[in-house]
């Protein structure tokens, strides 16, 4: 159904790890990953595999791309890293899904390359902050769980991120992803993408969940009102990681937004 | 051997609750529970309890660095080691250390230090620790996924600063600067290097490739250090870096009283006042993702998981003698439990932490004076047949200046 | 009145032909020209005199921070303050001070400042200057086009950590920081904050604003110094900011001995060395662009390189009021006529210039402080200064094994023998 490819970008320059699935023919939808990487090809990326042409990559950090964090330093390496690969792939342009740290990565990619960038769903976006409303520390977290945090039950951690995989390897894969995303949002998730929303032009959604312990629903209205012409919507039943805890109405949110525009 | 008299500077006013009522006594601990006046006086005792320590013949005093910490309040060690640089007068400085990834630009930490070792006449012991996840990553900012990587360009900046004599650039990936060209200069060319560790792979490899002593700091005490420690030789042996004892240090509670019945009268409120407030750390800030490398967290997986979350603060007196996270009672046990900790660890030298928890100044006084005199002389002669090449070669004594006497000003 | 001293530590050992070798006395000096051996009885023989300085009187130590130069050996000027603050049980210590850019993130100097109050009971002053362009955009490579605005910050940051009670999150443009929650926390609250600076409408302004005490560190001398205080001073009133003469402070070379010839004699080979030397600046490294905020350059004037001035005499130094020299009465009287005209309540003297030795440099701070200071300790009495520090009340803490009493008698001895 689906596949995880290896891709050289260019003579010089990354190498993509990507899962792709769906027909090639359907509409082209970028999946821009959590902060806790793709665990395995999830019950939402299969569901968005029967009406789109899914590209998945492990953002440079993450998962097998755990040894290409020293080649990226900021967003605009992260930017260029997503379209290099869209183009690789014969893309010319997508709908952007980013949930949690993937937020944040598709909004610039939108600000910077809006021909790129079809429609932007935004989920549990992380990127923006606010003193009224911190959330808890993503990485102050007990180490021998540390995402545990991220799910709307704790216990949900061993069933939807940990299950079916070597303990050791999902540990220190668990660890070595937030390491990661440490890179861009320590100690303070203020990315600078403030500053770059207003030149979003793309329709866009924002989505936050209801039992979210990161991102506050208040910080979804802060990104709304700082996109031109953005909507808002709440996933209920979700902790941050929405891919994992709520595929269902994920994928039914992003099916609905992105194809009544189309 | 070589020992070392070291301070944490802790407060010693904790309330009896207060674990039950704070989460953590680092990073985010109630400030209200600190009095400026009152530590005053708090800072001066420690200080004149090292000073005290010089005079009875210790080979050194050290300071180290911590934030946001309520049992060790030296942000700046080296302020520290400025007054003890300028009060003393033949004794090491060991200042175990700076965290030298925390300084943008490093090259403070080059001025800092040339001035200390100028000032102190060539006496300065130069650690170089990365620092804990708790005072680099969560009291600083620093940012965990780079530190490693930080830290070795800040190591590099640093020795180029204190030996290259031309003024240089440097385009590094932290730090950019035109014109490198520190004054003072240091008077050694350069300070021993001690790197203060918890037990990562890469560090010992670092000591080996630099030539730098290894200091194992824990607070689990000798017998547990003995595996970890013994990783460092095996893996210098492993290297090919010829066996020197003076190449390890290890930090180690110790209390001495007139016998051991004394001593666990005289001393178990104060170690428990330690083991249960001052390790009381919230787990969540041990260890910022990327702290720790891949290497490491592996390898300490295999080793049984999460060390040093502290348990000691559950145990009784016999517990903490018979597992080593104290060495203690009287002058005889503790020489035999030093000889003990020098057989199993294989250290030349040892940072003795005489001074523990809320313990008042005549105890520690007290226990230091037993120590230097009924201890230290039978066994010091340990590791005498290596040469030490990790401590201080001061100037001669016909260089050494003499501070002008103190005079009242009142 | 406050007399405060004032120490810059320089190397006393450049050779005479220093400017034919060298290009600049700063940045780019010759490292070889520093023995660090030598430098180890310099910085005691430096911190001698200025403990000297409390015994005979002084109300205020001060150190500043300068890098990579050769008149100014204290990168760190905490080093010096903690020294000071073990070895002084009285004085004010001044850190006039630290360049509040350099310090990344800067909650490591309201540590620092926190220390010091602690470990000294209360007798800190904390300088705040931005950092001249030589150590903080050379030497230390910060941006000339952002310091201003990093300074903003940093002050804002750190004046929080040092009063800020609870546990609070900073997002700023140059520090970003989840947990600031400083251990120990400073004795005074506040610490009283003095803004060296050259004469900036800004710094004025901030001043001002925040209600701290102006320090003119003018090298062109008292009348030049005038100017720039009569132009603080009128600042000050249009803000609405009642007069107090211990909102300003001055610095002020001096050169005092028996007799106003012997004041010449003795003094003059000092002052060429540390003019010869300390003069010794490339331009290049003065202005880094952006270093200078448009309305100081406006307001300064047009940019002129001022061509290089042949060394003054004794005399043209007196009468451009860069020195103060002379017996003990003309010493009098030239500091009463300065006080009067810059109407400042806190003096910073300079006793210690270029290559002087200790024997002399206490034999100036002496005089000074038996036949100077109280003929003009009265002055500005109706005023009630807010810009010295609060001590604690409890000399007794300091160390207890090392100190040792001496009378004043024994005090002379000892300057006679230039303590060491």
């Amino acid at each position: 159904m689906a596949e995880l490819k290896t891709l050289d970008l260019r003579p010089g320059g990354q190498t993509a790890h990507v899962w792709e699935g769906g027909d090639p023919a359907s509409s082209a939808l970028l999946f821009l990953h959590p902060v806790t990487g793709i665990p395995r090809w999830g019950d939402a990326l299969e569901a968005l595999a029967k009406d789109f042409h899914v590209i998945a990559p492990y953002q440079p950090g993450w998962g097998p791309a755990k040894d290409d964090l020293p080649g990226v330093r900021d967003g605009l390496d992260l930017v260029l890293f997503n379209v290099d690969l869209l183009g690789t792939l014969g893309v010319d342009s997508a709908h952007v899904v980013g949930i949690s740290i993937g937020a944040w990565i598709g909004a610039e990619i939108a600000a910077i390359r809006p021909d790129a960038v079809q429609s932007l769903t935004l989920v549990n976006p992380l990127g923006l902050w606010s003193e009224n409303h911190p959330g808890e520390d993503l990485f102050a977290q007990h180490p021998g769980h540390p995402t545990a945090v991220l799910f709307s039950d704790p216990d949900k951690r061993a069933e939807l991120l940990m299950e079916g995989r070597d303990a050791l390897d999902a540990y220190v894969e668990e660890l070595l992803d937030l390491r990661a995303s440490a890179k861009f949002l320590w100690p303070i998730p203020d990315t600078g993408v403030g500053r770059r929303l207003m030149r979003i032009d793309t329709r866009t959604l924002v989505a936050t969940s209801a039992n979210d312990n990161i991102v506050a629903k208040e910080m979804g209205d802060i990104w709304r009102a700082a996109i031109p012409g953005a909507q808002s919507v709440e996933l209920a039943d979700s902790g941050h990681l929405a891919d994992l805890e709520a595929p269902e109405a994920l994928s039914n949110l992003v099916r609905d937004f992105t194809l009544s525009g189309a | 051997m070589k020992f070392h008299w070291f301070n944490l500077m802790p407060w010693p006013h904790l309330p009896d609750d207060f674990r039950e009522t704070n989460r953590s006594v680092w990073v985010d601990v109630d400030s209200k529970l600190y009095d400026p006046v009152e530590g005053h006086r708090v800072y001066n005792e420690y200080l004149d309890q090292l000073e005290y320590a010089a005079s009875l013949g210790f080979d050194g005093i050290g300071v180290n660095e911590h934030h946001q910490n309520a049992y060790g309040m030296m942000p700046s060690p080296q302020i520290m080691a400025a007054t003890l640089a300028r009060r003393t007068q033949d004794v090491t400085l060991l200042l175990l250390g700076q965290s030298i990834a925390l300084y943008n630009p490093p090259t403070r930490v080059a001025e800092e230090m040339a001035m200390l070792d100028v000032m102190s006449g060539g006496r300065l012991v130069a650690g170089f620790p990365v620092g804990t996840s708790m005072d680099d990553n969560f009291c600083l900012g620093s940012n965990p996924a780079t530190l490693r990587d930080k830290y070795r360009e800040n190591h590099d900046l640093i020795r180029r600063a204190w030996e290259d004599p031309e003024v240089f650039s440097w385009n590094g990936e932290y730090n950019k600067i035109r014109y490198v060209n520190i004054w003072p200069r240091p008077i050694q060319k350069p300070p021993p290097i001690w790197i203060p560790g918890g037990g990562s792979v890469e560090t010992w490899d670092f000591c080996a490739e630099m030539g730098y002593n290894y200091s194992y700091l824990s607070f689990n005490g000798y017998v547990r250090g003995e595996a970890l420690m013994q990783g460092f030789w095996n893996r210098l042996g492993e290297l090919g870096v010829e066996f020197n004892p003076f190449q390890g240090a290890f930090a180690q509670q110790i209390v001495v009283a007139e016998t051991d019945d004394q001593a666990e009268q005289m001393y178990t409120e104060h170690l428990q006042y330690f083991f249960d407030k001052c390790l009381h750390v919230y787990p969540g800030f041990a260890d910022a993702p990327g702290y720790r490398t891949e290497n490491t967290i592996r390898a300490g997986l295999r080793a049984g998981g999460a060390q040093g979350l502290g348990i000691a603060h559950t145990l009784t007196w016999d517990d903490w003698v018979r597992e080593g996270y104290i060495v203690a009672g009287s002058p005889d046990s503790v020489t035999e439990q030093i000889e003990a900790l020098a057989t199993k660890l294989q250290v030349g030298h040892l940072v003795a932490l005489l001074h523990c928890g809320n313990m008042p100044d005549d105890k520690a006084r007290a226990s230091t004076k037993l120590f230097a005199e009924q201890v230290m002389p039978r066994v010091k002669h340990i590791w005498e047949d290596y040469e030490d090449h990790w401590s201080p070669k001061p100037i001669g004594s016909q260089h050494v200046a003499t501070p002008a006497p103190v005079l009242s000003a009142n | 009145m406050k007399f405060h001293w004032f120490h810059g530590m320089p190397w006393p050992h450049l050779p005479p032909d220093f400017r034919d070798r060298s290009n600049s006395v700063w940045v780019d000096v010759d490292s070889r020209y520093y023995d660090p051996i030598v430098g180890h009885r310099l910085y005691h023989e430096y911190l001698d005199q200025m403990e000297y300085a409390e015994q005979v009187g002084f109300d205020g130590l001060i150190v500043n921070e300068h890098h990579q130069n050769a008149v100014g050996l204290m990168p760190s000027p905490q080093l010096m303050a903690a020294a000071l603050a073990r070895r002084t049980t009285r004085a004010a210590i001044i850190m006039l001070g630290t360049s509040l850019p350099l310090y990344n993130p800067p909650t490591r100097l309201a540590e620092e400042l926190a220390m010091l109050d602690v470990l000294s009971g209360g007798r800190l002053v904390a300088g705040l200057p931005v950092g001249t362009t030589m150590d903080a955009c050379f030497a230390y490579g910060a941006n000339p086009a952002t310091i201003r605005d990093r300074y903003r910050e940093h002050h804002d940051l750190v004046m929080r950590a040092l009063s800020e009670p609870e546990p609070f999150a900073w997002n700023g443009e140059f520090s970003k920081l989840r947990y600031v929650n400083i251990w120990p926390r400073p004795i005074q609250q506040p610490i009283p904050v003095w803004i060296p600076g050259g004469g900036s409408a800004e710094t004025w302004d901030f001043c001002a604003e925040m209600g701290y005490s102006y320090s003119c560190l003018s090298f062109d001398g008292r009348f030049h110094a005038e100017e720039v205080l009569d132009a603080y001073w009128s600042r000050l009133a249009e803000l609405a900011v009642p007069f107090n003469p211990y909102q300003g402070a001055v610095n002020q070379t001096f050169a005092v001995a028996e007799t106003d010839a012997e004041a010449r004699e003795r003094y003059d080979p000092h002052l060429h060395y540390n003019w010869y030397v300390g003069k010794h600046l490339d331009p290049r490294w003065a202005n880094a662009p952006g270093y200078t905020s448009e309305r100081t350059m406006r307001e300064s004037g047009a940019a002129t390189q001022a061509p290089p001035t042949p060394e003054p005499s004794f005399d043209e130094r007196i009468a451009s009021g860069t020195l103060i020299a002379g017996s003990p009465e003309s010493v009098t009287e030239q500091v009463e006529d300065l006080v009067k005209r810059l109407r400042v309540g806190h003096l910073i003297g300079v006793f210690q210039f270029g290559d002087m030795p200790t024997e002399l440099t206490n034999r100036n701070t002496r005089l000074f402080a038996e036949h100077v200071i109280p003929r003009l300790r009265h002055l500005w009495g109706e005023y009630v200064d807010h810009w010295s520090p609060t001590p604690l009340n409890r000399p007794e803490a300091i160390g207890r094994d090392q100190t040792e009493s001496k009378t004043s008698e024994q005090a002379e001895t000892l300057e006679l023998a230039g303590i060491n």
